[in-house]
């Protein structure tokens, strides 16, 4: 258990490398100077050259690449911002805030989106899947799948505002989705993120729904479930003592790629909703070839998901024995 | 949109054409005023049929120690208390007054910073007055040497008193290195050749000899040559006062120490800023400012669609809010324009920024091609791809804005009386040059507006004679590619505002010809030495007024040189809640002051 | 593959009565090509404490006839008729729960393959333990001393820390004494091992096998052993049933099937079996053609197509007509050659190469 981490840690860090290097030197083939957006309406050329020199930028490449990462785990005093504390992600170039402190503030909004989504995905998509599994071929199996089917082929920018329309506009059920934080107000937290999550849901329980039914029907075919019954075992013990077993590491598995495809989706989720998460921070530094913003949000969603693939190999190793951590 | 007259700021700048522009007034009698806005004014505004004229806001002037002196004007029917909400697009992006230049900065820093002058705007006109001084300042030699006095019982939020050692600390901190966002003019002006090299700031103990305080109350500056409207100049945030005990340095942008009527009680970066009153800001002493709310809350990441929506409905904490910048959505003007209720509560007026599309007279050499430009421009087709009047702005056909002292109105190449453009005359200029088909090469941000605009330019020119070469460049990197003197574009849009109300600003950093250099703000690159030494003349008057008449003419000359082929003098349409009384447009910021807000 | 020993008698059939009772038995699957006729119309008999084994190629019927004795056929697309008794209970009509309660407690079964037949997710020590809560309303403790008892009983060392292992933690062999121990549990009538040594080591499969004669001979078990394997028939059951294309083509002792086989399929299995003393100059005789559909089985015996004594019994015969069972005790077998000319045939031309 120790080694696997201790090697996942060093794999991950290694990733995290590599790819906040590609974003850096990628940065530097756009023909754009960041030492302007720090400079006034009338900006007099000495005032450039300082500017770039207080953001470090007339050093080469990869000095400016290491001061950065250095940054992270020992702070930088940074002239146009003055200190920067550790983690130090730096400033950024469009709203000159602090990269780590926006990305704390955001990051919030993004979890608890995906997150609050992905319980409600799960639960469905695996219930209803098993409903479908456990009635095969009989009518309930048929609606599930069909109804699965048409939610798969849905897009959030297109179910989102009309929902958000009848919901909130036309029936006023529930509040504009936006966000609350938790710590202050659970049941508004709740309230306020319901649509997001629903609509999400919408079109990710299909996928669990469909691929529920077919590992449950698949491992209900695996000779230890016929096994089981041949023991005497009931067959709702069968179906969720040893079928349902083996069926969650199929489903952990796509759940791992899901959550990588909601962190990535955050981007259009939190535009849908009009949500001030890490998406809407991506979007922005990415309109403002903001490069300190961009290393930032790009390292927490490599970092997200690294951390993702982790658990979802813990995971494997506690649904099934014969996985071992090493 | 335009919110962000700072021309640094690539983004805003570069969307600023893409996106329809802020909304055209349909009468500016309210602005011609000073500033306008109000019920009464925009009862005025409801009559869309008047014609529009390029009418000079005319009555901006220098008051007197009496004008100076507070408290301000009483708004009708004004009165202290509650809560006033502030819903706009963005958070501001800086708070010290050092770093600030956009126009939506400082409408937010009058609540909490004053400099040494500011603008009263009463029944006669805006006029420029002492705010932390007793009067706009004394020069006895032409601009030279410049003396202010505090007033009595100024404090900063702490209760401690606002001393001339604060104001001398205020402006040599501007010279600290992590100060480069703001207005660098007085810098360069106290100092010999690069100021950043002649003094570094006060941080390492040193200071600037060219400042004298000599005693609490006195402040004296000394320039290197004369500057006769540098009383306008210190009016600007970016000469605000920051005291030296409070100085956090880089840090100072994030909580600011008051000495105006409010101060920071909390700031969300991007979410929200709650000001509360400064209990040791005395009226009396401010002639500006009004401060009627006990406090402000101001919410950003709301669109102008979204605010569009919450003004009309009018319910709830929205019938006490306003906004310094959101315009009416253009999808929503129509509607609003309609409705009588709404258009009682809504702002209009002629803001400080104009448009143009420069001409590289690099590239172009030939003056009589750059006037046939100029003729065979499609500028109604141009502001009907935008929205139309009242969506973009009035036709230009100035450098100066009409809200710049001394502004006269004229039409050298017929673009009013030909506002479709005249390939005829065009193409008869074409012949004179000698050149009946230059090619010409078109820069144009790549967006779907901008597109649809390249078309008609393209129609409109290649139907004089023209060979268009349309360039796209990417939003986000625009400003670079036009900025280097040795670009290879010949025609390509560009945005002014002055940063105060005289021809200096407006005039002297988009043609002195001296100033050209990579990504400077010439970008026409115009050199004419009769010009550059006008300038100088116009910038040496001590007279306002009799400074204003030469801005014009050289208006009139630069017009002559075809530089540029001016696009709009923007206007502003925007909407506040029922609940509020005293919302006024402040024309030196083309936006909704805050300064005479009061609750109902 | 062992070889089929003569030297070695099981052991006399004991008990009173036939204890399961199968009586035109037939099982029918419908797929997306057509109806299977996977067992058509089985009859046999299992007394107490004996071994049955059932005898055939894949695809005779011999495991889906057994599953189905448990019900563990796929009720969705299977058709089953005829009756199966077990003492005084009816298993075909039996509901769910009854058959639920029978499982693993009075009827118990192994499976080919101890390694997916396992679950892999849960300990061996459960999977065990779990069949005596639920039918004997054990506790947890009198279960898992029951589960160590039964891994010791079937040759599992220190069976107490075993217990805690995982099924991918054994061996082959020791998975199938697993499994045995976890048929045996809780005591049960009968057992049907469906090919329990098939996919075990050579040496391996001599070991289970005599475990289970043991086991049997403790506990009285009955035993019904499906194989293809006429090794393992030899060496562990009193009767044979000899199955083809989901029909009984003979049945008998295991001495008559095996040293007297009546039928011509039975005569291919054993003459296409490897010997280890055989004469390596003659060819092994394997049975020609192939199994036949059973999606669109041969009209009358389904065998004559592969038949090479048809022509003996006259034109048309075996192609158009059943034959069925006979005699009706003793040593049975469906073929319409005479009596005399299966014993001439068998000891004429077939004896030689067993």
């Amino acid at each position: 258990m120790f080694r696997f981490f201790v090697r996942r840690v060093i794999g991950a860090a290694v990733i995290l490398l590599i790819i906040s290097a590609v974003t850096f030197f990628l940065f530097y083939a756009i023909p754009r100077d960041p030492a302007r957006a720090f400079c006034g309406k009338i900006c007099p050329p000495q005032n450039l050259i300082l500017i770039r020199h207080n953001l470090g930028m007339d050093e080469p490449l990869f000095v400016q690449y290491w001061h950065w990462l250095v940054g992270i785990f020992t702070g930088r005093d940074l002239v146009q911002f003055g200190q920067c504390d550790a983690p130090c992600l730096g400033y950024s170039f469009a709203t000159q805030e602090s990269v780590f402190s926006a990305i704390i503030d955001r990051f919030p909004v993004t979890i608890s989106v995906t997150m609050g989504a992905a319980v409600v995905f799960l639960s469905f998509g695996i219930i209803t899947g098993m409903i479908a599994a456990w009635q095969q071929g009989r009518p309930l199996d048929k609606i599930a799948s069909t109804t699965s089917v048409i939610g798969a082929s849905l897009q959030i920018y297109f179910v989102g505002p009309i929902v958000v329309f009848f919901v909130v506009d036309s029936m006023g059920l529930l509040p504009r989705p936006s966000y609350i934080p938790f710590t202050e107000d659970p049941l508004g937290w709740f309230v306020h993120l319901l649509i997001p999550w629903v609509v999400l849901s919408i079109i990710f329980t299909a996928n669990y729904t469909r691929m529920t039914r077919s590992v449950m029907v698949e491992q209900l075919a695996e000779d230890y479930v016929r096994t089981a019954r041949a023991k005497g075992m009931s067959s709702r013990t069968v179906f969720l003592r040893f079928a349902w077993r083996g069926a969650m590491i199929p489903i952990v598995t796509i759940f791992g790629v899901d959550l990588a495809t909601l962190f990535g989706g955050a981007i259009i989720t939190e535009q849908t909703f009009t949500l001030h998460g890490i998406g809407e921070l991506a979007v922005r530094a990415v309109q403002n070839t903001d490069l300190p913003m961009l290393l930032g949000v790009t390292l927490v969603g490599a970092f997200s998901i690294v951390v993702l693939n982790i658990v979802v190999d813990v995971l494997y190793a506690f649904i099934d024995p014969r996985v071992r951590l090493a | 949109m335009i919110r962000k007259v700072d021309m640094t700021f690539a983004r805003s700048r570069a969307t600023a054409a893409a996106v329809v522009l802020t909304v055209g007034a349909l009468t500016l009698a309210g602005c011609a005023k000073g500033g306008g806005g109000g019920p009464t004014a925009a009862g005025g505004a409801s009559t869309p049929a008047k014609p529009l004229e390029n009418k000079a806001v005319g009555s901006i002037t220098v008051g007197t120690p009496a004008d100076s002196t507070g408290p301000a004007t009483p708004a009708e029917g004004g009165k202290p208390g509650g809560t006033v909400n502030m819903i706009d697009r963005d958070d501001f992006s800086h708070l010290d007054p050092a770093r600030v230049y956009l126009n939506y900065n400082a409408t937010a820093s009058k609540l909490f910073t004053r400099q040494l002058t500011g603008y009263r705007t009463g029944a006669d006109g805006i006029k420029l007055v002492g705010d932390l001084a007793t009067d706009t300042g004394t020069t006895t030699d032409g601009g030279k040497t410049w003396k202010f006095t505090l007033k009595d019982g100024l404090k900063w939020q702490d209760g401690t008193p606002i001393t001339s050692a604060d104001i001398k600390y205020s402006f040599e901190r501007l010279y600290a290195p992590f100060i480069t966002e703001g207005p660098t003019y007085i810098q360069q002006w106290l100092v010999k050749g690069d100021y950043r090299k002649a003094y570094e700031g006060p941080y390492k103990g040193k200071s600037l000899d060219a400042i004298a305080t000599p005693d609490d109350k006195t402040i004296e500056f000394t320039l290197q040559a004369a500057h006769p409207d540098f009383n306008f100049t210190v009016a600007m945030t970016g000469y605000g006062a920051v005291p030296k005990a409070q100085d956090t340095k880089e840090k100072y942008d994030k909580k600011p120490f008051s000495s105006g009527p409010y101060q920071i009680e909390s700031h969300v970066t991007d979410k929200s800023l709650d000001l509360v009153r400064n209990p040791n800001w005395d009226p009396k002493t401010d002639p500006i400012r009004n401060a009627y709310p006990d406090k402000w809350h101001m919410e950003f990441g709301v669109q102008s669609q979204n605010s569009t929506e919450r003004f009309l409905a009018d319910s709830g904490a929205d019938k006490t809010a306003m906004t310094f910048h959101n315009a009416i959505a253009p999808e929503r003007v129509q509607e609003v324009l309609g409705n009588a209720e709404a258009m009682k509560r809504s702002i209009q007026g002629l803001t400080p920024f104009t448009t143009f599309y420069n001409i590289n007279t690099k590239r172009i050499t030939n003056q009589k091609v750059r006037e046939a430009i100029i003729k065979a421009w499609p500028s109604k087709q141009l502001q009907l791809i935008q929205g139309g009047e009242v969506n973009t702005g009035k036709i230009a056909t100035t450098v100066m804005s009409p809200t710049v002292l001394g502004y006269e109105s004229f039409d050298l190449y017929g673009m009013l009386t030909k506002p479709t453009g005249d390939p005829e005359a065009a193409k008869a200029l074409l012949a004179e040059a000698g050149e009946p088909n230059p090619t010409v090469v078109y820069a144009y941000n790549q967006t779907p507006t901008q597109e649809k605009l390249t078309v008609a330019i393209k129609d409109a020119l290649t139907k004089a004679g023209f060979k268009v070469v349309a360039k796209p460049l990417n939003p986000a990197t625009f400003y670079d590619a036009i900025g280097p003197v040795e670009n290879k574009f010949d025609i390509y849009w560009g945005g002014w505002a002055a940063d105060w109300p005289t021809g200096s600003t407006a005039i002297q950093p988009l043609f002195d010809g001296r100033l050209i250099a990579d990504n400077a703000s010439n970008y026409s690159h115009l050199n004419v030495p009769d010009i550059n030494s006008g300038i100088d003349a116009a910038n040496a008057i001590p007279d306002a007024a009799e400074a204003g008449k030469a801005w014009a003419a050289l208006d009139k000359k630069i017009m002559e040189q075809a530089a540029i082929v001016p696009e709009f003098y923007q206007t502003y349409f925007g909407l506040y809640g029922s609940g509020l009384g005293g919302v006024e447009f402040s024309a030196i910021d083309g936006e909704q002051s805050p300064t005479n807000v009061y609750i109902k | 593959m062992t070889t089929v020993t003569w030297d070695r008698e099981p052991a006399t059939p004991r008990g009173p009565g036939p204890f399961l009772s199968v009586r035109d038995l037939s099982v029918q699957f419908s797929t997306e090509d057509g109806i299977v006729h996977a067992v058509d119309r089985l009859s046999f008999d299992l007394e107490k404490g004996t071994t049955l084994g059932i005898v055939g190629e894949s695809g005779s019927g011999k495991s889906v006839s057994n599953l189905s004795i448990l019900g563990l056929h796929d009720k969705a697309h299977t058709k089953i008729g005829g009756e199966i008794w077990l003492e005084d209970q009816e298993l075909v009509s039996a509901s769910r729960s009854t058959l639920e309660r029978l499982r693993g407690n009075r009827v118990a079964m192994i499976f080919q393959d101890p390694l997916t037949s396992l679950s892999p997710y849960h300990t061996v020590g459960r999977q065990i333990s779990e069949v005596f809560r639920k039918h004997k309303g054990a506790s947890k403790a009198e279960s898992r001393a029951r589960a160590i008892e039964m891994l010791d009983r079937v040759g599992i060392p220190q069976a107490k820390t075993r217990l805690e292992d995982y099924p991918h933690q054994f061996s082959g062999g020791m998975r199938q004494r697993v499994m045995i121990a976890m048929a045996l549990v809780c005591d049960p009538d009968l057992l049907i091992a469906d090919e329990p040594t098939t996919a075990l080591d050579v040496t391996v499969q001599a070991q289970i096998l005599d475990l289970l004669k043991d086991l049997q001979q403790d506990f009285g078990t009955s035993i019904i052993l499906i194989t293809h394997d006429l090794g393992v028939v030899a060496k562990t059951v009193h009767n044979v049933l000899v199955m083809y294309a989901g029909r009984a083509i003979e049945q008998g002792t295991v001495q008559q099937v095996l040293r007297e086989p009546h039928h011509p399929y039975t005569w291919g299995l054993l003459a296409s079996m490897p010997k280890l003393n055989s004469n390596v100059d003659l060819p092994l005789l394997p049975v020609r053609g192939t199994p036949p559909s059973l999606l669109n089985p041969p009209s009358g015996c389904p065998f004559h197509p592969r038949c090479d004594y048809r022509d003996l019994v006259g034109p048309d015969l075996c192609s158009t007509e059943r034959p069925e069972l006979s005699p009706a005790d003793g040593h049975r077998d469906a073929c319409y050659l005479t009596l005399a000319q299966k014993r001439e045939i068998f000891n004429g031309k077939i004896k030689e190469r067993l």
